[in-house]
């Protein structure tokens, strides 16, 4: 059952009197729970993808189904509803609010949520399963890229979403801290049935995923599905 | 808490912003107590003259007495309830001092048209002068702090200058009361009977008059009045017909009164308050170069809230929040040092004539506090504008 459905997606940017067609009427499904890596050259699309998936940007033409809900007709107002129930991000920068501590960076989404407080517990717990319960008063410049990158997942799964989307999650970390974290959101996608989207250049990590989409020019060049004998 | 953690941040700019509120609100406080204090004393004015009808000789009669019958003839107009004739005297005659405000003045009046008058005399100390005895004497409260005098002791009054000639008379007038403070003229005023206030009257005459005037004849002023509830309006209709019925003498319209005393506390609060504005516009416009600053420097910021799900009302609010907090902190500071300054003045450096010249009023405090708040919120709501309008995708990629 999709969770996520694109149908015919395209996003087209003006520049003078040239179009870029940055995404070009892309269709496909994203099942419930899967874990898929999408690749390709800068400039193939990709990031154009995930923000077009995370409701940031608003597509030229095509339908986005999140959850059963046709996104693209939604008000500024109803698309930060779904981003603050239905999707999480994590960015290779981080993006930690440096005057926040962990508990504090993980319980921001929390705050555009009714009665968000409530999550404190649940953030608490996540925390704890990313491995940084003994760094929950820290500061981001006290913790390293790895655990930083720890807090920045914890965080978008704070709010319970459908979909998690990561942008390059593992761009500015060693190898072996790569590794850790593709760990980590393998177990977070087996454990909570959660739809993980992974953009990336790493071929290692994206060899990982069940599900592999290469883009091109905007488009689908390939879409392969991975036998993960570790994930079944 | 988010809000102070980002003023906290940035100490040095955020200290020099919330400075420029500060002084714009210590500057709003004093002038607006300064303000107050003499509206105050104005609002004496307007309740006294918009509750009497003050008579005094026709235009062009150099001498400003009035024969005492013409308050009969006064009491038979209609719409005259009381007249009572009235002397006042200089209480420090000679002798040249600034003061804003009513200088100290001896009033001699009946002590029934205390029934009549707007103003409400309570006393401190001590109790009325009596209708019949002479040389008592009771002070207002500025008066009595100036003279430190209370109940029971005696003043002489008119008081003599220091360079007054031996001729000069003045009377020992003993303290019988002591009146609590009214914020306006009686708190200047030493009212003594009417027999004394005709004793004075002749102390004032030439020596080669005095014999031949007779004092109780003659008074300096005459104050009528209607009964109470009666409107300005029918009390200058009733000023009308004094004037028409009463030959030598001229009743002033209150209105034209009580309009010269709002007319002069508007002018005086328009030009406090355009001082004090000028100050806050001054820490307006730093606080919105903070602002715009502070989103500049937070735009990734901005996109990380819009990407976890923060809406536009949702970014406005924090940055408004935040320039609200700003306005306020430096509000409460400000309006702190302007409270201090008011009190050090009255405490350490008070008036030799024992007068204040400051009024801090509940409403004083609302605005001054109240305004700064307006003032970060405003200057916010374009900053917070901006923020808001950023487009998540550019915000979230820039460096």
């Amino acid at each position: 059952m999709p969770g996520v459905q694109l149908v015919g997606l395209t996003k087209h940017y003006r520049r003078g009197s040239e179009i870029i067609k940055a995404l070009d009427g892309v269709t496909l499904d994203i099942d419930k729970g899967e874990f898929v890596a999408v690749v390709g050259r800068s400039g193939s699309g990709k990031t154009t993808l995930l923000d077009l998936l995370g409701l940031l940007l608003k597509p030229t033409a095509g339908r986005l189904i999140i959850d059963d809900v046709e996104t693209t007709r939604l008000s500024d107002r109803e698309r930060a509803h779904m981003r603050a129930h239905k999707v999480g991000f994590v960015f290779q920068e981080y993006n930690l609010l440096s005057g926040l501590n962990v508990l504090e960076n993980v319980m921001l989404p929390l705050r555009y949520v009714k009665n968000g407080s409530a999550g404190k517990q649940h953030a608490i717990e996540l925390i704890d399963r990313v491995g940084l319960s003994d760094r929950i008063k820290h500061r981001p410049a006290e913790l390293s890229g790895g655990q930083m990158q720890r807090v920045a997942i914890a965080r978008s799964m704070v709010n319970g979403p459908s979909l998690i989307l990561l942008d390059e999650p593992t761009g500015a970390v060693d190898t072996e801290t790569a590794q850790q974290l593709v760990e980590l959101l393998k177990r977070l996608n087996r454990e909570d049935r959660v739809t993980i989207v992974v953009v990336t250049h790493d071929t290692d990590i994206a060899a990982q995923a069940k599900r592999q989409i290469r883009l091109k020019d905007g488009n689908v060049l390939s879409d392969e599905r991975i036998e993960q004998p570790a994930l079944a | 808490m988010e809000s102070f953690r980002n003023i906290w941040r940035h100490k040095l700019r955020s200290t020099l912003t919330i400075s420029g509120i500060v002084i714009g609100v210590w500057a709003l406080t004093t002038l607006g107590a300064f303000a107050e204090n003499f509206n105050a004393l104005l609002d004496g004015g307007v309740k006294y003259f918009g509750s009497s009808i003050q008579i005094g000789p026709p235009d062009g009669q150099s001498a400003p007495i009035l024969p005492i019958s013409k308050i009969d003839e006064i009491k038979q107009v209609q719409g005259v309830a009381a007249a009572f004739p009235g002397y006042t005297f200089p209480a420090k005659p000679g002798q040249l001092s600034f003061s804003i405000g009513v200088a100290d003045t001896i009033v001699a009046s009946d002590p029934a048209e205390a029934a009549w008058g707007a103003i409400r005399l309570s006393y401190a100390q001590g109790h009325a002068i009596g209708t019949a005895s002479q040389g008592e004497v009771v002070l207002g409260t500025t008066i009595a702090k100036e003279f430190k005098k209370q109940a029971g002791d005696s003043i002489d009054l008119p008081v003599k200058p220091p360079d007054a000639k031996s001729d000069f008379v003045n009377h020992s007038f003993k303290v019988v009361g002591v009146l609590n403070q009214t914020r306006t003229a009686p708190d200047n005023f030493a009212y003594i009977n009417l027999a004394d206030g005709q004793m004075l009257l002749k102390d004032s005459l030439p020596a080669s008059l005095q014999s031949s005037i007779d004092v109780t004849k003659i008074t300096l002023g005459i104050a009528a009045y209607a009964k109470r509830g009666t409107s300005l309006a029918e009390l200058d209709q009733t000023a009308d017909r004094i004037n028409a019925q009463v030959a030598g003498v001229k009743a002033i319209k209150p209105s034209i009164l009580v309009g010269a005393f709002k007319q002069f506390g508007t002018f005086f609060t328009g030009i406090t308050t355009v001082a004090a504005v000028i100050a806050l516009v001054v820490g307006l416009l730093s606080v919105i170069n903070t602002m715009f600053m502070a989103v500049a420097e937070r735009v990734r910021e901005i996109g990380l809230k819009k990407a976890v799900g923060a809406t536009t009302a949702n970014i406005m609010g924090e940055f408004l929040v935040e320039s609200t907090f700003i306005g306020l902190l430096g509000g409460l500071i400000g309006y702190g040092l302007g409270v201090l300054v008011v009190v050090v003045r009255n405490i350490f450096f008070p008036a030799a004539d024992g007068s204040t010249l400051f009024l801090i009023t509940p409403t004083l405090t609302a605005i001054a506090i109240g305004f700064a708040a307006v003032v970060g919120a405003v200057a916010g709501v374009l900053p917070a504008w901006r923020a808001a309008r950023l487009d998540p995708v550019i915000a979230l990629r820039n460096e």
